[in-house]
């Protein structure tokens, strides 16, 4: 029941997030969204580096502005299908009225998301290496630390996400989607376009407790070992301490994912919003 | 019961669509707060991540400036996307957007309503990050002409949501399409607006292109009148950019005015306006 | 002395064209929704427009409100074309739909109202002193203050019901307006906009619904509509009494054995047979030609083994000039056309 409800959900979102009528329109989302993300980084990197491209600190910007994607692809895509089913769709009563476990479905909604985040991910990489001399050798890639990271990295972004859907059951639907605010906000703090060296020492414990840093560090190492030599914010940390600290990590995210669930969930249900509708 | 009563027609019942509906906007942001933090605070974290992305990069402090005012702005450039472009899709959806095209109520009164009622959030976010930004960063302001400044705000913002009723136009005719055009239309924006650095940054043509989005000059001239080297690096003169501004304001809000006739006439005649077409 | 109609239409037709499914070839790529609708309705008329799901009613008044654009013929509400002068129209027109999530649900009741009546250059005082005399009407007073999004379907219904008459509008239409409410709301509704006519013989009001004793007890005329297509336009009385040469009987009997009821309407003076099988029974509805006919309906039913139960004879309504028109019930056509059958 649980597997199925998650393949239905997966389905599900697929369904709503390919529902393009044009496809040239999709594929031109799909290319122009992340490489105009990514070009800000570059543009504003160029401007005052005149364009070197070959110091360490640009592939960490790059690769980490690229994974940082997944936050906001990810965390959106579970918490948005609560206010979509909720306000757009009004079928989130009857999910709750059917035998399945809603965080389950919500996660699984995500998945579609997951797999657009990933193309976005994918084709900024191959844009950085190919023009941007984003040093990637396929060859000294560490794949199994790779893979690895990704997907325990997955697992952390879809509890933040469940955390975030669970308060926004009981949020009103306002402007922008809320994934994407908070990705925004914790950019700041995760260490995925700067070296949490540039933060104040006094905001640098708050990017030390956030799990993203830890797991784009295990990414740059992966990828371009080299880079992430070069930053000696972590350096002292060994890549099997770093999978710890992020198991670790993950383990908490589960844990406040599933207490803030259930308490807004409780509360939802306790005030009848299950079924609302609060555009305005 | 009486039946005759006055009803208001030309620019009284303008006025009265637009505080009509903004009205749900501002009373609905009153009534459920959690918006100062999705929408006022996080941006502020975020632009500060801009920041620091120069600090990283050892970059001269007026960079740090431009990025508090450019941050600033993009609030004005979300209030267009999500609260009146896409906001007639979820009309749309909702039924709304039927009742709204059925009454005499000029659809421009409208869309200005939505994005009157939406500068609350978008003031608060705008002149939280100018302050908040500056503080914190201790970005040092020039204001050479005031008046000037507040002609080009004015200005850029007029022609920016005459931009924005075009856009919404558009809208008329889309269905989930809508939604993911105003998320496509975010980073490209912020990219050739030139929201985090100088616009001359780029090849003359491409930054002439780009000036085509009415935030792209307005903000290049507010940079120029606020900081001590803004005009170094400012894309064109001041007095230029005002002319092109006014020049952009006249041409968005007239091609607004023909357009939202254009697309409402075509929606109605393909049936669009009531299709929920998910 | 010319007539003053508040809405005619000539030829009036609408054709929708479908998205191609590629798996489903031999799909239809066009829908008739209308074809040919020539309606002339009175000022001060009550006209119910009557038929079953998917028959064109919706598709109807999108066009008259201005939504819609016709394909073919003209239409005209309060002596302005729909199509061509829509801005003459819309300041004199109103339409409430059966099961709408119109206004916000952040807002109250009243809020509501109020900002809808500004859509229509009504003075806020004078807006919200004619949304509490409706409140009041309906029984909503009590929950005027109540957000919107905390109101039951029915009451919220009510709300949006209420903004259709607030605006003073010439031309209302009411597409469904009682679905969702119980029963004694939709009375309630329905002598409301009884009154409302009655007060001002200026205001017209044009009823869909598929609901037959809304049609008869409300509409002064009625037009039975199908497939895009009016096929009959009167009051409720005359339309009915062209059956009344008829004698309709309904009949409890037994289980039908199997017997197809068709061989029952090969007996002259039987027009119509409508067969419902129950739990252990039937239920079997005759219209005869005339009352005589009833006894060779007795011998062919005893003749199968069938026995009878219960039988009354009862007074034509709307539901049966609408089989005697199409062939089947409104239920049957329904069902006919969800299954794609039958067009």
């Amino acid at each position: 029941m649980n597997m199925r409800s998650f393949r239905t959900a997966a389905w599900l979102g697929w369904k709503i997030e390919s529902n393009w009528t044009d496809p040239f329109l999709f594929a031109v989302y799909s290319v122009v969204k992340p490489l105009a993300g990514a070009a800000i980084l570059v543009v504003m990197y160029s401007i005052i580096t005149n364009g070197n491209f070959t110091d360490p600190l640009f592939p960490y910007i790059y690769l980490g502005n690229a994974f940082y994607m997944y936050v906001g692809a990810v965390m959106t895509g579970v918490s948005w299908a609560v206010i979509d089913d909720r306000e757009h769709y009004r079928t989130l009563k009857y999910m709750y009225v059917a035998p399945i476990r809603i965080p389950l479905y919500l996660m699984g909604r995500a998945v579609a998301r997951f797999l657009t985040g990933s193309f976005s991910v994918l084709i900024t990489i191959v844009f950085g290496v190919l023009f941007l001399h984003v040093p990637i050798v396929l060859s000294e890639v560490n794949w199994l630390l790779f893979f690895v990271s990704l997907i325990m990295g997955v697992v952390l972004l879809a509890l933040m996400g469940l955390t975030l859907a669970g308060v926004t059951l009981l949020l009103a639907r306002h402007g922008d989607y809320l994934g994407d605010a908070v990705a925004g906000g914790l950019y700041l703090f995760s260490g995925a376009v700067f070296p949490l060296d540039v933060l104040p020492a006094w905001l640098r414990p708050l990017g030390y407790a956030m799990p993203i840093t830890y797991w784009l560090e295990l990414l740059r190492r992966s990828l371009v070992g080299s880079v992430a030599q070069a930053f000696p914010t972590l350096s002292s940390i060994s890549n099997d301490q770093l999978l710890l600290i992020l198991g670790g990590m993950i383990v908490l995210a589960a844990v406040i994912a599933v207490v803030t669930f259930r308490y807004c969930d409780k509360q939802a249900r306790e005030r009848g919003y299950i079924d609302r509708t609060t555009n305005y | 019961m009486e039946t005759a009563i006055r009803k208001n027609i030309g620019w009284r019942l303008f006025v009265q669509t637009i505080l009509g509906r903004a009205y749900p906007r501002v009373v609905g942001m009153s009534r459920e707060k959690s918006w100062l933090f999705f929408e006022i605070f996080l941006p502020m974290l975020s632009v500060s991540a801009y920041v620091f992305v120069y600090r990283a990069l050892k970059a001269p402090e007026e960079y740090i400036g431009f990025v508090v005012v450019g941050g600033a702005m993009t609030a004005f450039w979300m209030n267009i996307l999500w609260s009146m472009s896409s906001q007639l899709y979820w009309e749309k959806e909702t039924g709304n957007l039927a009742l709204y095209i059925m009454s005499p109520a000029n659809l421009m009164g409208i869309l200005l309503g939505m994005a009157l009622g939406g500068m609350v959030s978008t003031a608060q976010r705008a002149l939280g990050i100018i302050l908040l930004g500056s503080l914190a960063f201790k970005v040092q302001y020039a204001v050479g002409d005031f008046w000037q400044l507040l002609l080009v705000f004015f200005l850029a913002m007029t022609a920016l949501y005459g931009m924005g009723m075009m856009a919404a136009s558009l809208f008329l005719l889309l269905s989930r399409e809508a939604w993911h055009i105003a998320n496509l239309a975010q980073e490209p924006i912020y990219l050739a607006a030139g929201f985090y650095f100088p616009i001359k940054s780029f090849n003359f043509w491409v930054a002439a292109a780009a000036s085509i989005i009415p935030l792209t000059l307005g903000l290049d001239a507010m940079r120029q009148l606020v900081f001590p080297s803004g005009a170094l690096l400012g894309f064109l003169t001041v007095r230029t950019e005002i002319s092109i501004l006014v020049g952009l304001s006249v041409v968005f809000i007239a091609a607004a005015r023909i357009m939202l006739a254009k697309m409402e006439s075509l929606a109605i005649r393909e049936g669009r306006l009531t299709e929920s077409r998910r | 002395m010319s007539i003053d109609y508040s809405i005619e239409t000539e030829g009036l037709g609408r054709v929708y064209r479908l998205r191609e499914n590629k798996k489903k070839k031999d799909q239809p790529k066009e829908l008739i929704a209308l074809s040919g609708v020539n309606l002339q309705v009175q000022r001060g008329e009550l006209f119910g427009l009557l038929g079953p799901n998917g028959a064109g009613k919706t598709t109807l008044i999108k066009i008259l409100t201005t939504l819609l654009a016709p394909s073919t013929g003209w239409a005209k509400v309060a002596g302005f074309d729909v199509h061509r002068e829509t801005i003459k129209v819309r300041p004199l027109i109103n339409m409430v739909s059966g099961g709408e999530s119109s206004g916000y649900g952040l807002l109250t009741v009243r809020e509501n109202l109020w900002m809808f009546s500004q859509f229509y250059g009504i003075q806020s005082a004078e807006a919200y002193r004619y949304i509490d005399e409706l409140l009041a009407a309906f029984t909503l007073s009590d929950r005027a203050n109540t957000k919107s999004a905390d109101l039951s379907t029915g009451l919220r219904q009510k709300m949006n019901i209420i903004r259709g008459f607030m605006t003073h509008p010439e031309v209302l239409f009411l597409d469904e307006p009682t679905l969702g409410l119980d029963v004694g709301a939709s009375r309630d509704v329905r002598a409301f906009v009884r009154r409302w006519i009655n007060e001002d013989r200026r205001r017209t009001l044009l009823l869909t619904t598929h609901t037959m004793v809304e049609a008869d007890e409300l509409c002064d005329r009625v037009a039975i509509i199908n497939r895009g297509r009016v096929l009959a336009c009167d009051t409720p009385a005359a339309l009915k009494h062209e059956l009344q040469q008829e004698a309709i009987f309904n009949l409890d009997v037994s289980a039908m054995n199997g017997h197809d009821t068709a061989a029952f309407e090969q007996l002259p003076g039987v027009s119509k047979v409508l067969h419902t099988p129950l739990d252990g029974h039937s239920k079997l509805e005759f219209i005869l030609a005339e009352e005589s006919v009833l006894s060779a309906v007795v011998n062919a039913l005893t003749v199968r083994d069938v026995t009878i139960l219960n039988l009354t004879k009862r007074e034509p309504t709307l539901e049966d000039v609408f089989v005697t028109l199409v062939g089947r019930s409104m239920a049957e056509e329904e069902k006919a056309g969800s299954n794609g059958n039958g067009h």
